[in-house]
């Protein structure tokens, strides 16, 4: 049972697309593992299209005139199916003598996953490059591993992928969705068991427009 | 059985009118879907164009980036209209994350290098892989698979194979269903009903 989940600000900025990359990518991920939000999403994509699409306000100075309308329909029948070469969704990920199933989002994006090195106590990464300016790393904590205590520059977004690993409030298990903002120090470790983490130190995107500033009261903890 | 409930719940909330006018644009797909209609192209259209022109003028405050969008939304409308499941929602929302995604994009254009991400990759929506989200029967990742290898054995032969493909070869279900002429559902029942067996022989000999 996942029991920490994306509050639904942040959910609501998944939706419209006003999350970096790196946070869409782990946002989406514990999509992928959870029903829950799943479902909210659902509902928030149903309320985000009415308010955008299906409630039209005409605010276009000059909106689409016939001649205008018929050359975008020529030139949308004359384009190929541009089918871009995605790379495979691969959701199989070896390591240590384990196998892991990658949930969806982060299986189409497997290719992104770098090389895995090991770093002391126990832990290992692979970064995943995605663009510019964000840190997104897949770690892996052998049984017994401890990170040492840390604060954060940005927010850090961690999503238990497999596993379980607590820190001084809580422990976190297949699903969990940890936001930390700078504040906060911790501890991640483990006992017992592993556990493989998806991570990303997010710097958001400042969007001075956009539909989730006006609709979403807690743009204020992730717009700073 | 779900997802029928779930359409039934999600309809629920939406007026006479709304739900006359998503049967209607979910008839349009499917006819360009299955016969490359362009009139019902065309219809669908001269219904969604505006509402995308005049979403997209807000979120960009640029005419012609706007008249960008709405293009390549359409545009993937009309190539990708099989890929509409009337399960997951109504086609206006359809269409909306598809231009969500495009936004996401244009408004990355400068800056964006070659290899970074695009929205395509971050939801997939529009990927022709047929990888569903329910995993309930998803194998208990604490089994080894080397601990496991010699139960497979004790499979039925049809089963087996199935399992070999999927966990061993790392192929998808879609792809085994391929692969060896059998419908998608009976390849996903093989895959429950193996993994039960397969837990059951290993609860028993631990």
């Amino acid at each position: 049972m996942i029991k920490s989940h994306p509050g639904e600000g942040l959910l609501y900025q998944y939706v419209s697309g006003d999350l970096s990359a790196a946070m869409t990518l782990v946002v989406g991920t514990h999509i992928d593992m959870c029903k829950t939000c799943r479902q909210t999403v659902c509902d928030i994509e149903q309320k985000l299209c009415e308010e955008n699409l299906d409630t039209l306000v005409s605010i276009a100075s000059s909106t689409m005139s016939k001649s205008q309308c018929d050359q975008m329909l020529e030139a949308i029948f004359a384009s190929s199916a541009c089918n871009k070469q995605v790379h495979q969704p691969n959701e199989l990920l070896s390591l240590e003598g384990r196998r892991f199933t990658l949930p969806r989002t982060l299986a189409h994006n497997s290719h992104r996953i770098g090389e895995w090195s090991k770093l002391v106590g126990k832990l290992w990464r692979a970064p995943l490059t995605l663009d510019n300016g964000n840190q997104t790393n897949l770690i892996y904590m052998a049984p017994g591993a401890k990170v040492s205590e840390h604060t954060h520059k940005g927010l850090e977004a961690t999503l238990v992928i497999d596993g379980i690993f607590n820190d001084e409030q809580s422990e976190y298990r297949d699903g969990d969705f940890i936001l930390l903002d700078p504040s906060r120090t911790h501890t991640p470790e483990t006992q017992n068991e592993d556990c493989l983490t998806l991570a990303t130190l997010d710097a958001p995107m400042h969007f001075t427009s956009g539909i989730s500033r006006l609709l979403n009261p807690f743009s204020h903890l992730f717009f700073r | 059985m779900q997802m029928v409930s779930g359409r039934t719940s999600k309809r629920g909330s939406m007026t006479t009118t709304q739900t006359d006018a998503a049967d209607k644009a979910a008839a349009l797909l499917t006819e360009i879907a299955e016969n490359r209609s362009r009139a019902a192209f065309s219809e669908i259209f001269r219904l969604f164009a505006p509402k995308l022109q005049s979403y997209a003028t807000r979120q960009f405050g640029n005419e012609q980036t706007a008249m960008d969008l709405v293009q390549e939304t359409m545009t993937n409308v009309w190539h990708k209209a099989h890929l509409f499941k009337p399960d997951r929602g109504s086609p206006s929302t359809w269409i909306f994350t598809i231009a969500r995604n495009i936004r996401f994009d244009l408004l990355r254009k400068n800056k964006k290098r070659k290899d970074d991400i695009s929205a395509d990759e971050l939801w997939p929506i529009l990927s022709e892989q047929n990888d569903s989200l329910d995993d309930g029967y998803a194998l208990d990742h604490d089994v080894l698979m080397q601990e496991i290898s010699h139960y497979y054995a004790k499979l039925p032969d049809a089963q087996r194979v199935v399992i070999e493909k999927i966990y061993i070869e790392g192929k998808s279900q879609q792809e085994v269903s391929d692969a060896l002429g059998v419908p998608l559902g009976t390849i996903k029942s093989r895959t429950r009903l193996a993994l039960k067996k397969l837990k059951e022989l290993i609860v028993d000999n631990d």
